[in-house]
C-alpha cells in the first residue's frame, strides 16, 4: 500500500532502527512498509499514525495502490 | 537503550535460538553416532530449552506482526504443495505399482499417512477457529 512513512521519518531525521524502536517491531518490517512490501496490521498503522501525530488514512492511500 | 543496540540485541537472540537448537540437533547426532543415545536426546532437549528460554527470557520481543505473517504465508504455501503434491501422486504410484513397473518406497505410505492426520487437525482447528 502506497504510504508516506518514509518522507515523514526522514522529515524528523529518525533512522528506521529508531521508528522501529519507537513502534516494536523490527528494523526490516518498517523497511518492509516503506518499500510497499507489506501492509501493517491495523493496530501498527494506528501506532504509526499516533508516532507521526497524523491520520492513519493521510500516512496511507490505498486509492494509491498500484499492487 | 539505542536503536541500534536494540536491534542488535534482537539479532543476537535470534541467532542465540537457532544456535540453540543447530547445538542439540548436532549434539543428538554426534551423541547418537557413538553409542549415546539417551545423552543424544538429552542434549536435544537442551537445545529446545535453550531456544524456549531466551525466547521467552528476553525483554525485547524478538518476532514481530511481519515474521508472524511471514510464518504463516510459508507454512500454508508449504502445506499447500506438499499436499497437492502427494494428491496427484497417489493414484500415479497406485497404477504404477499395479503394473509393476515401480513401487513407491514406504516412506510414501508414511507420508500418505501425514497427509490424511494433518488433513484430519486441519479440519478439527478450522471448525474449532470457525465455530468457537
Amino acid at each position: 500500500m502506497k504510504n508516506s512513512v518514509r518522507e515523514r521519518r526522514e522529515e524528523r531525521g529518525l533512522s528506521q532502527a529508531d521508528l522501529a524502536d519507537a513502534v516494536d517491531v523490527s528494523r526490516q518490517t518498517i523497511n518492509a512498509i516503506e518499500r510497499e512490501r507489506y501492509d501493517p496490521s491495523l493496530e501498527l498503522a494506528f501506532k504509526l499514525a499516533a508516532h507521526f501525530d497524523c491520520r492513519v488514512e493521510t500516512l496511507f492511500d490505498p486509492t494509491l495502490d498500484t499492487n | 537503550m539505542s536503536s541500534s543496540s536494540r536491534q542488535a540485541r534482537i539479532r543476537r537472540y535470534r541467532r542465540l535460538m537457532a544456535g540453540s537448537v543447530l547445538a542439540g540437533t548436532l549434539g543428538f547426532i554426534s551423541a547418537e553416532s557413538v553409542g549415546y543415545p539417551v545423552v543424544g536426546v538429552a542434549l536435544y532437549w537442551a537445545g529446545f530449552a535453550g531456544f524456549l528460554a531466551v525466547w521467552q527470557g528476553t525483554s525485547v520481543p524478538l518476532f514481530d506482526e511481519r515474521d508472524r505473517a511471514l510464518e504463516r504465508r510459508a507454512i500454508a504455501l508449504a502445506a499447500t504443495v506438499f499436499t497437492l503434491g502427494m494428491i496427484l501422486l497417489w493414484p500415479t504410484m497406485v497404477v504404477l505399482s499395479e503394473i509393476d513397473v515401480y513401487t513407491p518406497p514406504p516412506a510414501f505410505d508414511g507420508a500418505l499417512l501425514a497427509i490424511a492426520v494433518q488433513s484430519g487437525l486441519f479440519a478439527l482447528t478450522y471448525g474449532w477457529l470457525r465455530y468457537r
